[in-house]
């Protein structure tokens, strides 16, 4: 009796077996895409110091539900699978091999951090998995494109962002003289290689750089080092708090220069917390519109963004980061639907090596997210905006933000 | 020890090895990933264990050693053309001597003042790594090339990443186990228990000490290397201090002293995150402090001491 | 001039910083001879708690004290229920279950608070003081001023109170102790408890400068260890004395040598913990050490 029990138990896990096997084995033209889904895989800093941002996922995902909802893209619907790396390469490059070896996605979208992304980007372009819009401006992701062909990113990167900020300061303060806080990494010095090269020649109106480390509790005797120099123009290259201390040591300090500060530091959240007296008159970049600044009150982008955050992800605080997302997502959308409906790795690439698009919602009116193979900044239009009485203010035109 | 106790624990020891053998075959490939990982903080924790489990020398900055080894396979390969599997024993000895002369130094700590000095040096070393940034790549790192089987044997670069790992892993097992039944050994543990009775017994605190730390350092060093081989990615986040800390906690779960208990410390470093989130998408660092607060709290002695405790009570005269 | 004064001064103002939360880590290592990872998470949660009061109605002060006694009552809580099962075990398992602790503590506050950066009210007027061309604030007096007046009433209440003395018995020889009828286990919990209190109070004072976020302490406590052992850490006294000299040692070497800026500023530190064991392990202000065999 026992035996036969034993044997009717391993029978039905032979025939379980074989058809899972049979399942498995059925051949699949692209990893990811069935005809009515589409799997895309990420990493993003759910935990950890870089937490703050992991609405860029959250907002990028409500994006992608919103599509669902409305059919989904050409009858696919889209599964952004996003996976907490902590910021750390060393688990990003764990979970980048899980949703690519062992999930199967798709490709890999809105991956954010730069030392995360190099950590990824030799295994994906080997395998032929598109990196798609990399969440970091680093100037690699787009200008070692013959390298990395399947790597592409998408904001500005900060090489270019601080050359805006160059050009501007040649044209309305040749005269100036600049001092620089910058964070002792990558992000840091990116900045402030783009900035000498955007003075070119009068690279000396850099009197004096102060380096610190993110490890630092604060950043006083920087700033410090920084208003000996007598500079009456300072870069904030900065991240997040350290940014907000530099603004008030200047303050505290007396010292009143024009300040800049880089845009990722720029949030509406971060640049309420010094005194008005600290941050009135700074300058940073924009290409996004932000959720927190009242003149996108009565915009149709910025109400549809606020509707899918309610409808989509409702209980989430809708700021920069999110919108940010969304406005990545609606890229990556935009591309699917141009590779069309036989929907292929290569195909996709090619179709986010050829952008030309005119209508992105979340991004500032007039700013054409544009690509060639050579070419992969998506977002290479800025404009400046001046923080006034507690916002931001946009002013002047359109300018050109290629690294 | 009875016969049967020293059977039965040769068969599991046996059984072991041929589990480790097999493995690949019946998982997924990305499996076979993981558990190379597995392997390198198993050969890192079986260094710890030797420090701190043998010689009685807490260690907080084991991870610095980790970064030595790892930094050297690198440079070796990204600057000079090495090819990654002889850069392995390099970055062991480099490695070592760094133990070595740490070991010298911190001679005159013990206790809480050597947890510090240890610590101080796992944090200082990502700092020191962008200083030299000629060598070391600063922020940006080192990229190597993606870890490939050498010509001829056919293998998925998962799979003979795993067997890399626990290859070398086994290797060192049984180095350490026959250094543990040495009198280098005895020494270690005999300094462990006390100093000062040791030194009155003729065995040198000074020298058992250094050496403990050289041949810590010596596998952690291993275990760095085979971290750049797998990830084919060095930078100075790659070793940091959390990981320290992590190998910390692996050795206190695996069990003090005890070397086949690394491979439980090495697997709970590696899927606790991972259970963690799987449980709790919004606080996986919750769940991970209550289960390693939880550990500590049921299991002082960790999984070894747990074993050991089902073995006496198996065997019970 | 100028600017050396100035680099003193934001020295002074950033050592306050660092000794602040070193009294805590002295305090509970000579209550229990135990350095605890988690100090800072434990600041830095208080820390939060307080401005959840402050929202909720209460003003600062209130808040503080109502802070100061959740936060010690929470360092009860954890070392009867956490560390208490695990006093009589080697010094590596109580290591483990603070780091455990340090991971669990921070992953809360990242839970209930979210990971924004946020502001947090001084009670220290922040109107820059300008004199002699060197500018200071209130707050940075006020910091320095806190940190100062916890020793003295830490040093009284060891020195002239019974149960301070009982708190300094347990410590110094338990088993002695026990026989004279202290309840050394009860003076254990107070040690946490009262080390908890000092981390809030770091973290209240900390907070308004460096601004609140899940992480807030991290930074803080690499150069709080280096001030407790460069002061000694044994003496409260002496991780004032050690917080406000590395803070002024650092932006000195930070501002004149320089190789030793930026990222340096950390490697700098820790050498000096690292000079400081190996020269003089008892630190400035600490007591020495004698092992009799």
């Amino acid at each position: 009796m026992a035996m036969g029990r034993k044997l009717q138990v391993a029978a039905a896990l032979l025939v379980v077996a074989v058809a899972a096997a049979g399942a498995g084995a059925a051949p699949r033209a692209t990893p990811g895409v069935t005809s009515s889904s589409i799997l895309l895989g990420g990493t993003i800093p759910l935990t950890g110091e870089a937490s703050a941002a992991a609405g860029v996922a959250k907002g990028a995902d409500a994006y992608f539900k919103y599509v669902n909802a409305r059919g989904g893209v050409l009858g696919r619907k889209i599964t952004y699978k996003y996976v907490d790396d902590g910021y750390e390469p060393q688990r990003t490059f764990l979970a980048m091999r899980q949703l690519v070896q062992q999930d199967g996605v798709f490709a890999m979208f809105n991956t954010l951090g730069t030392n995360n992304n190099i950590a990824i980007r030799q295994f994906l372009n080997q395998q032929g998995v598109p990196q798609l819009f990399v969440a970091s401006g680093a100037t690699t992701f787009g200008r070692d494109a013959k390298q990395y062909p399947w790597t592409i990113g998408y904001i500005p990167t900060y090489r270019a962002e601080a050359k805006v900020y160059a050009r501007y300061l040649l044209k309305t303060k040749p005269k100036a003289k600049i001092a620089v806080l910058y964070q002792d990494d990558d992000y840091g010095k990116d900045l402030v290689s783009g900035l000498q090269a955007g003075l070119g020649k009068k690279a000396s109106r850099i009197v004096k750089k102060v380096g610190y480390d993110p490890t630092a509790s604060d950043v006083k005797s920087e700033v410090a080092q920084l208003k000996a120099s007598g500079a009456n123009t300072f870069m904030i290259f900065a991240f997040g708090k350290f940014s907000i201390q530099a603004f008030i040591y200047a303050n505290q300090l007396g010292w009143h220069p024009q300040i800049f500060v880089n845009d990722v530091s720029s949030a509406t959240s971060l640049m309420v917390l010094p005194p008005a007296k600290a941050t009135e008159g700074a300058i940073s970049i924009v290409f996004g519109k932000d959720p927190d600044s009242p003149a996108w009150k009565r915009d149709k982008g910025m109400k549809l963004f606020f509707s899918i955050m309610k409808r989509f992800s409702p209980g989430d605080n809708p700021n920069g980061y999110f919108a940010a997302g969304m406005a990545s997502a609606y890229t990556l959308v935009d591309a699917l639907k141009k590779a069309g409906k036989n929907l292929t790795r290569q195909g996709v690439m090619n179709a986010a090596t050829h952008l030309n698009e005119k209508g992105n919602p979340f991004v500032l009116p007039g700013i054409v997210v544009r690509t060639t193979p050579s070419f992969r900044y998506p977002v290479a239009q800025v404009k400046l905006q001046r923080w006034h009485k507690g916002r931001w203010v946009i002013f002047g035109s359109l300018l050109s933000a290629k690294p | 020890m009875s016969r049967a106790r020293t059977a039965i624990r040769v068969v599991g020891v046996a059984a072991l090895v041929v589990v480790a053998a097999v493995l690949p075959h019946f998982i997924s490939d990305y499996h076979a990933l993981e558990w190379a990982t597995v392997g390198t903080y198993f050969i890192a924790l079986l260094g710890l264990n030797v420090l701190t489990g043998y010689s009685g020398q807490i260690s907080l900055g084991h991870g610095a050693f980790m970064a030595v080894g790892g930094y050297t396979s690198a440079i070796l390969m990204a600057h000079h053309g090495v090819r990654d599997l002889w850069t392995i024993p390099l970055a062991g000895l480099v490695a070592g001597g760094a133990g070595l002369l740490f070991g010298l130094p911190a001679l005159r700590l013990s206790g809480l003042y050597l947890a510090l000095a240890t610590f101080a040096i796992a944090v200082a070393f990502p700092a020191l790594v962008k200083k030299f940034e000629h060598f070391t790549g600063g922020s940006t790192g080192l990229i190597l090339n993606l870890p490939k089987a050498p010509g001829g044997i056919h293998l998925s670069s998962n799979d003979w990443l795993y067997y890399l790992s626990w290859g070398i892993g086994g290797v060192l097992l049984a180095l350490g186990a026959l250094l543990a039944r040495s009198r280098v050994g005895r020494s270690f543990r005999a300094i462990r228990d006390s100093e000062v009775a040791a030194a009155s017994s003729g065995v040198s605190p000074a020298l058992y000490k250094t050496l403990a730390f050289g041949v810590s350092a010596f596998y952690a060093g291993i275990a760095g290397s085979l971290v750049a081989i797998e990830t084919a990615y060095v930078n100075p986040q790659t070793f940091p201090i959390t990981l320290s800390l992590l190998l910390l906690v692996g050795v206190a779960v695996g069990g003090l002293g005890s070397l086949v208990g690394c491979i439980f410390g090495a697997a709970l470093i590696e899927f606790l995150p991972i259970y963690a989130q799987n449980i709790s998408k919004q606080a996986p660092s919750v769940i991970q402090g209550l289960i390693l607060i939880g550990v500590m709290l049921i299991l002082p002695g960790g999984v070894a001491g747990l074993g050991r405790l089902l073995e006496n009570r198996a065997f019970r005269p | 001039m100028a600017e050396f004064w100035q680099q003193v001064v934001a020295g002074l103002a950033s050592g306050g910083i660092y000794a602040s939360l070193a009294l805590a880590v002295v305090l509970i290592y000579r209550s229990t001879g135990v350095i605890n990872f988690a100090q800072g998470e434990m600041a830095t949660f208080a820390t939060y708690l307080a401005l959840t009061f402050m929202n909720h109605g209460f003003s600062f002060w209130p808040a503080f004290w109502l802070t100061l006694a959740c936060a010690f009552v929470g360092g009860v809580a954890i070392e009867r229920v956490v560390i208490r099962p695990v006093e009589n075990r080697p010094v590596l398992t109580v290591v483990i279950v603070t780091i455990g602790l340090l991971i669990l503590i921070n992953g809360l506050t990242s839970w209930i608070w979210g990971g924004a950066v946020r502001k947090f009210p001084s009670p220290f007027s922040t109107r820059p003081i300008h004199v002699a061309g060197v500018a200071f604030s209130i707050q940075d007096i006020g910091i320095i001023g806190v940190c100062l007046t916890a020793v003295v009433v830490l040093g009284l209440f060891f020195r002239f109170t019974k149960l301070g003395l009982a708190l300094r018995a347990a410590a110094l020889n338990p088993g002695a102790s026990r026989l004279v009828g202290v309840r050394v286990s009860w003076m254990l919990a107070l040690g946490w408890g009262l080390a908890a209190a000092l981390g809030a109070v770091s973290g209240m004072m900390v907070a308004p400068v460096v601004f609140l976020d899940p992480n807030m302490m991290q930074g803080i406590l690499l150069y709080a260890l280096a001030a407790a052992v460069l002061g000694g850490i044994d003496s409260p006294l002496g991780a004032v004395v050690g917080g406000l000299t590395l803070g002024v040692l650092l932006n000195l070497l930070g501002t004149y040598v320089s190789t030793l800026g930026g990222e340096m500023r950390l490697v700098a530190g820790l050498a000096v913990i690292l000079a400081v064991l190996i020269v003089r392990p008892a630190g400035l202000l600490g007591k020495t050490a004698v092992r009799r065999v």
